[in-house]
């Protein structure tokens, strides 16, 4: 595991991965300051699994793409570590065992109401229930469940964390209770995927 | 996966355990076994037989390699000084609130370099990026304002060609003040026609009042002293200051230069354009509500000083029109003020008196017949002479007195007087104005033009403005064509009209702006079978062209008034002389 240079306690970090129909995965972890200027970014060329990959890691495979091969390597190549880094995509938390930052889940209205694996979002314990549905002898299903999550306000932004991160939550929330309602957690996304389109057109 | 199920359960957890899978109900005899990592429950690899050739496949699942490139800004540190809120002034934007949808910078099409472009791609919003750096504004700018800053901003060259009474003043203001609090200018200078450097200081000390801001202009030594100091964020010069300063400017050097009104440069010829071209500067700003007045050529002396060499006058309009998409940004009332209301153009066209049109037809004769006379010695001028006199007589017969426009204008101001309303009415000649004063004395005209002195000026607009009493302003295009806010008045005549559409849209628009509350009617008086008939049919061809350029439209094809339309206007050929 690559370690960063620093640790900062005044940067926060915006991770996420788009998806482009033709090329396939990019990922992007943006790391801003405190004044929400831009302070390091990372991009990943375009991941693509083929076919093989996507029947033998089944529903396994959003989980290690997004977290545990492009997030974890993103995370692992900013030279700053950010106190947190804010993802608004759940399979990108499958990255936290591998890196010492605390990740968090950002919500929005969207997450909410979507159908869409990848950006549906759990909004607290995951549900028992759900897994009791589904067929007996998959193996993953341990996986599938992934962290169990806790919701909580974070100022103007609703996140959610691994019930785990108990300490972590408390820290961030202590941190940066005085900036929670100027932040918007959900802005950052938007640059990554601005700064992700040109960087694609860039390589065109 | 699904059709699959176990055959063997996992090795202890935490080592790599093999685990084997078979189809639950086999179309053909498939055995296979996939190896798996637990406790994670990722595949290693997958063996299978296909029973049929009695051949083993082995698949590997190597992950895939990821490569990431990495950019950092040497402009941001992780330990970015930042007031906590409780320590802020209060700016007028509301920075709580959140947009419903955000302004961005994005670079222009001459920043190459991948790391540059995202430096501006990943900046904060202009709402937010306006609301942390504790700017005060007066009011909160409206969308397409932050999209015009958002455009200025990234660029080093850069014509904001918005419509007038768009906020253009305020727009560059908000830019140059963005530049300056990060750091990224240091020295910026205004140049803008001499009537307008008040209002350039009355505004900046509006819209970036944390701004020092000096006008350099005056008798020489006081200009020579204002050029000297060091350390002025924005000055302000006019263009006839400028020529005067052009050595003493040669020495020095500023981080942005912004020409207003650029249209002033228009000619790349001119003493005015050579002068702001020899300005030493990093980047170039144009303003205009006009960039085409008469033919395309006019953007070629505009882009004289933006960027060198990228038009040309042989260049076809399609060329152009590509070549400078980058660089304009335009936008027109209609595109973005959605509760601007609307702007209603009346074309009236009026038949002459039979009084007019006998005095008419004889200057034209008379006058056709000396410009065929004088042979290949007519000149431009002459057609002018009689182009104007043949005007004049549209609005006045001189025996009679007469006039078809003004009986039509009395009988439009009854019922708008009536109605409690004001109307402006606009012509080319004083005297025209002079003349108008007396006959529509029942309706107590107010007059706005050369001959009233400047200090009175002031008065007649209040006037007009605040007391019921006073509901027409008879205003002549030279004078309060530009820089006026008449969106009081509902009704705009054009008595006359003016040789180019800019002009006339910059009349319209001193009551057509933010503002105003109803309506605006904009009565055009045309006589039939006249050579006002003849010129509105060229103007019509000039707003075509400019559309052409700022719309996307198609193109027409050798619009505007040359020398040799003017002699067709009296279906004279153009003397060699000429």
């Amino acid at each position: 595991m690559r370690g960063c240079e620093s640790k900062s306690n005044t940067a926060i970090g915006f991770l996420t991965v788009v998806e482009h129909t033709e090329y396939g995965l990019f990922g992007g972890y943006l790391i801003l300051n405190l004044a929400g200027r831009p302070v390091e970014f990372h991009c990943t060329t375009p991941l693509k699994p083929n076919r093989a990959q996507k029947i033998l890691y089944g529903p396994t495979l959003n989980d290690f793409l997004y977290g545990e091969l492009i997030g974890r390597t993103l995370i692992e190549h900013g030279r700053i570590c950010p106190f947190v880094v804010c993802t608004d995509l759940e399979p990108i938390l499958a990255a936290q065992p591998y890196v010492s930052t605390p990740l968090v889940l950002v919500l929005d209205d969207a997450m909410q109401h979507s159908t869409n694996p990848t950006q549906a979002a759990p909004a607290g314990v995951v549900n028992d229930e759900e897994f009791t549905e589904t067929k007996v002898y998959r193996l993953d299903a341990a996986h599938r469940s992934g962290p169990q999550l806790v919701g909580f306000q974070f100022g103007r932004n609703r996140l959610a964390a691994p019930v785990a991160a108990e300490a972590e939550r408390r820290a961030l929330l202590e941190r940066f209770s005085d900036w929670a309602e100027t932040f918007d957690l959900v802005e950052p996304f938007q640059r990554i995927r601005a700064a992700i389109e040109e960087a694609r057109q860039a390589a065109q | 996966m699904n059709t699959l199920r176990p055959i063997s359960q996992p090795a202890a957890a935490g080592k790599p355990a093999v685990m084997g899978l078979e189809p639950v109900a086999p179309p053909q005899c498939f055995g296979g076994t996939v190896n798996i990592d637990l406790p994670k429950c990722l595949p290693v690899n997958f063996i299978f037989n296909a029973a049929a050739v009695g051949r083993v496949v082995s698949l590997r699942t190597k992950p895939p390699k990821v490569q990431v490139k990495s950019f950092s800004f040497a402009g941001s540190t992780a330990e970015a000084a930042v007031c906590p809120p409780a320590e802020r002034s209060e700016p007028a934007a509301e920075k709580a609130d959140t947009p419903a949808s955000y302004t961005r910078l994005t670079p222009s099409r001459d920043v190459i370099k991948l790391g540059d472009r995202l430096e501006y791609v990943l900046q904060p919003p202009l709402e937010l990026l306006l609301a942390d750096s504790n700017l005060f504004f007066p009011c909160r700018p409206y969308a397409y304002q932050y999209a015009g800053v958002a455009f200025l901003f990234p660029r080093q060259a850069a014509i904001l060609a918005d419509e007038m009474g768009l906020g253009k003043t305020m727009q560059t203001l908000t830019a140059i003040r963005l530049l300056i609090r990060q750091q990224k200018i240091r020295e910026a200078l205004i140049v803008c026609p001499k009537p307008l450097v008040s209002n350039w200081l009355r505004e900046a000390a509006r819209w970036a009042p944390e701004i020092t801001v000096m006008a350099v202009e005056g008798e020489t030594a006081k200009r020579r002293w204002g050029w000297s100091l060091p350390d002025v964020p924005l000055r302000i010069t006019n263009y006839e200051s400028l020529l005067r300063d052009e050595q003493c400017l040669a020495a020095r050097s500023f981080d942005l230069v912004v020409l207003d009104e650029a249209q002033r440069i228009k000619n790349p010829l001119s003493a005015t354009n050579a002068a702001v071209c020899a300005l030493r500067r990093r980047r170039s700003w144009a303003l205009t509500g006009t960039p085409v007045e008469n033919s395309p050529q006019d953007l070629v002396g505009i882009f004289g000083f933006l960027v060198p060499d990228l038009l040309s006058p042989e260049m076809t309009p399609t060329a152009m029109r590509a070549a400078i998409a980058d660089y304009v940004l335009r936008r027109t009332k209609e595109q973005v003020l959605d509760d601007l209301p609307p702007k209603l153009i009346h074309d009236v066209w009026l038949e002459l008196t039979p009084e007019q049109e006998e005095s008419y037809r004889l200057a034209e004769e008379q006058g056709v017949l000396r410009l065929k006379s004088l042979g290949r010695q007519a000149t431009i001028r002459h057609v002018f002479e009689l182009i104007l006199r043949l005007k004049q007589i549209c609005n006045f017969d001189p025996l009679s007195g007469e006039s078809a426009k003004l009986e039509r204008l009395e009988a439009d101001l009854e019922e708008i007087v009536a109605s409690g309303r004001k109307a402006v009415v606009f012509s080319q000649w004083v005297g025209t104005l002079r003349h108008l004063r007396k006959r529509l004395a029942p309706f107590a005209p107010l007059e706005y033009h050369g001959r009233i002195p400047v200090r009175e000026r002031e008065a007649v607009l209040a006037r007009f403005r605040d007391e019921p009493n006073y509901r027409v302003l008879l205003i002549s295009y030279g004078a309060g064509g530009v820089g006026l806010n008449l969106q009081f008045a509902e009704y705009v005549f054009l008595f006359d009209r003016w040789w180019n559409p800019a002009v006339e849209a910059q009349a319209i628009n001193r009551a057509h702006r933010i503002g105003a509350q109803g309506a605006v009617n904009v009565v055009r008086f045309i006589t039939l079978n006249t050579i006002e008939e003849r010129i509105d049919r060229i103007l019509e061809e000039k707003q075509t062209l400019f559309e052409t350029i700022f719309a996307g439209e198609g193109w027409a094809q050798g619009v505007g008034l040359d020398a040799a339309e003017l002699f067709g206007l009296f279906q004279l050929a153009l003397p060699e002389a000429a």
